[in-house]
């Protein structure tokens, strides 16, 4: 079992701008180590560079694919009890659907899918996952370059289950995501620049990334958050320690770190993600006051629609589907 | 119409062959009667050609001359010129993760060259002097890799050391880029061998050389300029090289141009200007020592080998 | 020892090395694109040629066809605006002629993301270009340059011009100049005089310049990833995908399998008749 402490630089391996790098600073003076970041663009690709022989600390896996890992023996066991800061999170990670008694893994972020926009530039968007072949931003659209949320938006707006392996379903969704190419400038993950920089007018997005944005442009106001009224992917993500992992210590130091209630609030302050830390209740409380949108709460986890980990070959079925997309 | 006196026939018109019977279409310069389209022809005075020639420099500089330009801004920005900074190479050689990229890339291709050029050398000794059915599918051998797609190069190292199990790290670019790098020096100093004399060899060996001799004492000098001419083009390519080094880097140090292409995706600042401009003085020395060198050892017919002018 | 044995001991090394380093990586790649996986990833080796079936899916048909059309604009435009710097600096560049081919090629000697980089820097929506634009009052909102199509093949043609610029060069050079003056006085027009003088000779580097741009460009990901769009995608850019993205080994075998055999075919053409055209000029 490992020990929390610490054994070495940290190989972080996340998506770009997901965490206060003012705190990864503090964590490297604190240690006295470096941490090293590496980033992924979605879950997929994280998992190939890990099977390319990539070696990492910690990262961050959806709960689907934290099942998924788990299944595959490829994280290792978490000892809980030497943690000083585990019990500031909330009690529905216990024993979390994907986890069993939260063994392997530890909440990082709540989240959910929605579309982003300028409304200053904008003024039609009509509740729907549909706005995202508006018309009128033709050109400045773009799409999560993600098969799972790609597939979501189509199969949520068409009334299907959202993790439908129905073939005909599936069908139907891809045509309307290839109907949508024309008009997408492109698929990206990189929200955060798109959005800032004038680049997207409609955004396939996360939350937490609409206050991310706000902290950027000139006008906050004229950046809104739309929650499709066909329904909406919400989930979480967790820290996790592979089992190739070099420096497992340092990682432990690191989420102990980050789970400390005073860390887990300046994080949401920069970061725009509810953590399932009671530390940053006020914080993110705060955060959202203006924009209930972006509120993610464990009744959602808990009624909302989840991804779910698909056996192999349905996840075939989904990634060959949005391949097909993508080379149409 | 008539036979070409009515027609200001341009700078050639003292042209003998205007003056023949051809009919009226050859005596209008083409300049004239085409539409400007950019194919060279045949021209006596090369105005088009040189005007051509300038607008071609101005676009091939001016993007460099721009990443030079910005990377010494005093803002962030790409598009406004604030002011004088070296605040972004400070950046560059302060990060310890830019500057450990560095130092990687030049390992790389150091090692690289040292191994290349070797096996290159001796490959080429083989393939020029054997007589052998082995050694004509070694030259085919040698002769794919330089017709492989990088892509193709770069996931097929992947799979390899994937399936050996071989975890990815600075070894690993090497070993591929000794890889691809070995036929470029063997074609390179294949050429300048065959074009040896080989009297005086010969003559070595009558009077009781042995082989190592010979070829330490007499083909290794004649070869040198080709050798370090190869070891320096090993040397660029590799210091360059994404491609192949992004299908089989670690994570930790990655070889400067796969940061570089990291941050283009995950987050963009004049620091890559500082970067890009660094690599690009690297590159420029060593392609100056490149033809230098020959100059500076009296062999100017290497020169021309460099420039493919040499019909070995 | 003789001079046969001596030559294969030098020969060893270097075959060896690549028999175990490229040769055998190639007979993996073939050996996994005939293979499945299993859930964690692995490669797992069996016989399933409909893998190759997959890379001739009707679906993947356009990523195909664009990347090979993307790579014969690239080697038009390539041609066009090379043959005429090549041409110009080997008859009209005097004692200047190695200091104007170097720094014709200096530019290139950049790394090719760094160029890309700053193509990209200067056309997008918030670059220099763009900036004009605006300014200009061309346009309101600024033209979108980036994340088309031909911005791909501008930064193709940008990462390999040299590439067909420095064979023509060499063949351009080879000419003698009083050829050209015979040419002139013997077929009377320049256009004559292109075709049955200067374009024979050139004709080698022709060839040789086309091939040298058009093999690299069609396997070429980091253009279209960093310049284009939506409908950009390449046959690179699918390959990339599926080793480093999608883990689907096999089909990104099967795919690098099905694009050198392509590229294997161009080259041997080229090959043969560059072997051809030697010996006719030879006899």
């Amino acid at each position: 079992m490992i020990e929390p402490k610490v054994d070495g630089d940290l190989y972080y391996f996340n998506y770009s701008q997901y965490i206060n790098p003012g705190l990864v600073k503090e964590f490297e003076k604190k240690y006295d180590v470096r941490v090293i970041q590496s980033y992924f663009d979605a879950m997929e690709p994280m998992l190939a560079k890990l099977r390319a022989g990539n070696t990492y600390d910690v990262i961050f896996p959806t709960a689907e694919y934290v099942q998924r890992l788990i299944q595959q023996e490829q994280i290792l066991r978490i000892p809980r009890d030497k943690l000083e800061n585990l019990d500031n999170i909330y009690s529905y990670f216990d024993d979390p659907w994907y986890d069993p008694d939260s063994a392997h893994s530890v909440p990082y972020s709540l989240y959910i899918t929605g579309i982003g926009y300028r409304a200053d530039v904008i003024d039609n968007m009509t509740g729907s996952w549909n706005d995202l072949g508006n018309e009128e931003a033709a050109g400045r659209i773009y799409m999560l370059d993600d098969y799972q949320e790609a597939l979501a938006a189509g199969n949520l707006l068409h009334g299907f289950d959202m993790n439908t392996v129905v073939e005909s379903e599936l069908e139907q969704t891809k045509e309307w995501l290839i109907g949508l190419k024309p008009l997408l400038r492109g698929y990206s993950v990189d929200t955060i620049t798109n959005m800032s920089s004038g680049n997207a007018w409609i955004e396939h997005l996360w939350n937490g990334d609409i206050i991310n944005i706000r902290y950027r442009v000139d006008d906050p106001d004229t950046i809104q958050f739309q929650k499709c009224s066909e329904g909406f992917p919400v989930g979480s993500d967790a820290f996790c320690i592979p089992v190739n992992a070099e420096h497992p210590g340092t990682a432990l130091k690191f989420i102990d770190f980050m789970c400390d209630p005073k860390n887990a609030a300046r994080n949401v302050n920069w970061n725009g993600y509810p953590m399932p830390n009671r530390g940053q209740d006020q914080t993110f409380a705060d955060l959202a006051k203006d924009d209930p949108n972006i509120v993610v709460t464990i009744d959602d986890l808990e009624g909302g629609d989840q991804f779910a980990n698909l056996p192999q070959e349905d996840r075939e079925l989904w990634t060959n589907t949005f391949l097909e997309v993508k080379a149409s | 119409m008539g036979e070409g006196a009515e027609f200001d026939v341009g700078p050639s018109a003292n042209r003998g062959d205007l003056v023949s019977t051809e009919g009226w279409a050859e005596r209008v310069p083409l300049a004239r009667r085409r539409p400007r389209r950019r194919r060279g022809r045949d021209f006596d005075r090369p105005v088009f050609l040189r005007v051509f020639f300038i607008v071609f420099m101005f676009f091939t500089f001016a993007p460099i001359v721009i990443v030079a330009l910005f990377s010494f801004n005093s803002t962030p920005s790409l598009q406004n010129f604030t002011g004088f900074s070296t605040q972004w190479y400070d950046e560059f050689f302060s990060n310890v993760g830019l500057r450990e990229s560095l130092v990687a890339s030049i390992e790389i291709a150091l090692v690289t060259m040292v191994v290349a050029t070797v096996l290159g050398t001796t490959l080429a000794f083989g393939l020029v002097r054997a007589r052998s059915r082995l050694a004509q599918s070694s030259n085919v051998l040698m002769l794919i890799p330089l017709v492989t797609p990088e892509i193709v190069a770069g996931t097929s190292a992947l799979l390899l050391f994937a399936q050996i199990g071989i975890d990815l790290s600075l070894l690993t670019i090497m070993i591929a880029h000794i890889t691809f790098s070995i036929s470029f020096v063997t074609v390179i100093v294949r050429a300048r061998l065959s074009a040896l004399n080989r009297e005086v060899e010969e003559a070595a060996l009558d009077l009781g050389a042995t082989r190592m001799q010979t070829l330490r004492l007499i083909v290794l000098p004649a070869l040198w300029p080709a050798i370090i001419a190869s070891a320096l083009l090993i040397f660029a390519l590799s210091f360059d090289d994404f491609v192949i080094s992004f299908f089989t880097t670690g994570e930790s140090p990655t070889p400067l141009p796969v940061q570089i292409y990291s941050s283009i995706r995950f987050g963009v600042t004049p620091t890559i200007n500082a970067i890009g401009t660094s690599m690009l003085v690297i590159s420029f020395l060593i392609l100056a020592v490149a033809v230098a060198l020959p100059r500076l050892l009296g062999r100017r017919e290497e020169e021309n080998v460099l420039i493919g002018r040499e019909t070995a | 020892m003789s001079e046969n044995r001596f030559a294969h001991l030098l020969l060893a090394p270097a075959g060896l090395w690549l028999a175990l380093l490229f040769a055998v990586p190639l007979g993996i790649v073939v050996a996994v694109s005939l293979g499945t996986t299993d859930p964690i990833y692995q490669a797992v080796y069996g016989w399933h040629p409909e893998n190759y079936a997959d890379v001739f899916d009707p679906l993947f048909t356009p990523v195909l066809l664009r990347s090979v059309g993307f790579a014969l604009a690239t080697v038009v435009l390539c041609l066009l605006i090379g043959y005429p710097i090549a041409y110009y600096i080997a008859r009209f560049g005097g004692r200047w002629k190695t200091l104007l081919i170097a720094l014709v090629v200096l530019p290139f000697l950049v790394n090719y993301l760094v160029r890309t980089y700053a193509w990209v820097a200067i056309l997008s929506d918030e670059g220099l270009v763009n900036g004009i634009v605006t300014d200009a009052g061309l346009s309101e909102n600024g033209v979108r340059f980036l994340n088309t199509p031909w911005a791909v093949i501008g930064g193709l043609v940008y990462g390999y011009l040299a590439f067909m610029i420095l064979p023509l060069y060499a063949a351009l050079d080879r000419m003698d100049p009083a050829l050209i003056e015979a040419g002139k006085d013997l077929y009377g027009s320049r256009w004559q005089t292109f075709w049955h003088v200067t374009w024979p000779a050139a004709f080698q580097g022709v060839a040789a310049g086309c091939v040298l741009v058009f093999l690299p460009a069609v396997g070429d990901f980091i253009s279209a990833q960093l310049l284009g769009g939506a409908d950009t995608y390449m046959v690179g850019n699918l390959i990339q995908q599926q080793f480093l993205e999608a883990a689907n080994w096999p089909f990104g075998a099967a795919l690098t399998i099905v694009m050198m055999a392509f590229l294997l075919i161009w080259l041997s053409i080229y090959l043969r008749s560059a072997a051809r055209a030697s010996r006719e000029a030879t006899a």
